[in-house]
């Protein structure tokens, strides 16, 4: 207290000049309309840049909810961009098809590999969530993997990564199929097998998912034709592609079901018979 | 002692008089008005209570404004130099030097000057810098300080010789 006191006692010509100050800035505001205006946009000034920077603070803590918001409104976007996307060749047929079977949800990856040549991912939603075996794994710009066993709260994933996937592709505009098959070294290098060399391709040809496996819908945009070569002695293409996204560097993904999944496999079954 | 409290009270009183009813209409060249009543600022001696002299700025200020309506300038240009007033003193007389008890019975005039100048010249830059109250006017404050600081310094010399002479 004695402190405060000699403290106060020290600067007691400041502190009498500042309060007088003060006091003369108000008289001179409440005397002058010129002044007043002036004094008010100055106070304007600091208290609209004071104000944007705690603005600024507060929208940091409500990045996670922001985050949260906008992965809800990603699904649901997710799931009206799969249902529009209509392949060229059938697409009235398409297009007048009343029901769409796909469902799409949201999920986060929370163990991802790509060191091993045959990789896994685990995902954090299970069957408790409704997510199946053979459930198909997207992420905004191409495919993650094929769902292979499920706990009640967490799923393991094939990914798009592992020497055993084979992925049913076409090339966009083009009525050719093919199969993608990861190299095995680098995560976004790929390979497109089975297309038959008197197809017409191009070099930096997109490659969209085929539509023709019951997993994924048709159109998911996956990468590019990177490099061709005509390998005359078999009649297949040589092709190399490139993915738009690494799939080993993910952590949010979507889950999408197939509702007619059952149907469309007992078909298969007895055309096997 | 006491007839030395009663002359200041009397040039104080006398001082905003002759400011606000005569200085305060002369407006050379159209706009320019001595600020005299700085004397009262200058001659207050040196060697009394600080803190009661930045009252006093303040109150002269306040006085002079709140007669010749010119909302808050005086009051804050007054108050700011009677604050800077040791400050002042310390430039214009030497930081070692002995520090004189008045300006009107100290003998280095070069010294009285110089401090005179600084004093002034703070105070009406303050003056018009809230008057005009606008980065825009920045030449016009300039001008009209330059202008209004030979008038005063001119005046308060006048002035002063005279109070030296009683």
């Amino acid at each position: 207290m004695q402190r405060i006191l000699n403290v106060f006692v020290k600067y007691r010509n400041s502190i009498l000049y500042l309060f007088l100050l003060v006091f003369s800035l108000i008289f001179l505001k409440a005397n002058s309309n010129f002044h007043q205006l002036k004094l008010e946009k100055i106070s304007l000034f600091f208290s609209s840049s004071i104000y944007s920077f705690s603005n600024s603070i507060n929208r940091y803590f409500h990045l996670e909810k922001e985050n949260q918001r906008l992965l809800k409104e990603n699904e649901v976007l997710k799931s009206i961009q799969i249902k529009s996307n209509t392949p060229f060749l059938y697409s009235e047929g398409y297009n007048n098809k009343t029901n769409f079977p796909f469902d799409v949800q949201k999920v986060n990856i929370i163990k991802n590999s790509f060191q091993s040549q045959y990789n896994y991912i685990i995902i954090d939603k299970g069957a408790a969530s409704g997510i199946k075996i053979e459930m198909g794994v997207i992420s905004n710009n191409g495919i993650i993997g094929l769902v292979q066993a499920v706990t009640d709260n967490y799923a393991s994933v094939i990914s798009i990564l592992n020497q055993d996937m084979k992925i049913n592709v076409r090339f966009k505009n083009r009525t050719t199929f093919g199969s993608l098959i990861w190299k095995g070294k680098m995560p976004k290098k790929f390979s497109v097998e089975d297309v038959v060399s008197t197809s017409s391709i191009k070099k930096g040809d997109t490659i969209v998912t085929g539509g023709m496996s019951s997993y994924f819908p048709y159109g998911i945009p996956l990468g590019v034709v990177t490099n061709l070569e005509n390998n005359i002695q078999n009649g297949y293409y040589k092709i190399d592609a490139e993915l738009f996204e690494n799939p080993a560097e993910l952590y949010k993904a979507y889950v999408i079901e197939n509702r007619d999944f059952k149907e469309i496999n007992s078909l298969m079954k007895n055309i096997k018979q | 002692m006491n007839s030395q409290i009663l002359k200041m009270m009397g040039s104080f009183v006398l001082l905003i008089l002759a400011q606000v009813l005569l200085f305060n209409q002369i407006n050379i060249f159209g706009s320019v008005n001595p600020m005299l009543y700085l004397f009262f600022l200058v001659m207050y001696p040196f060697d009394q209570n600080q803190t009661f002299y930045i009252f006093i700025g303040f109150v002269l200020g306040f006085f002079i404004d709140f007669l010749s309506q010119t909302g808050g300038a005086h009051t804050i240009a007054s108050l700011s130099v009677s604050y800077l007033r040791p400050i002042i003193m310390k430039y214009s007389y030497g930081l070692t030097s002995e520090l004189p008890k008045s300006i009107l019975t100290d003998p280095r005039k070069t010294n009285n000057f110089l401090f005179l100048l600084i004093f002034i010249s703070i105070h009406h830059l303050i003056y018009f810098a809230i008057a005009y109250f606008s980065a825009d006017a920045f030449l016009l404050i300039i001008k009209n300080s330059l202008l209004t600081m030979i008038f005063s310094l001119i005046l308060i010399l006048l002035i002063s010789s005279l109070y030296r002479v009683k």
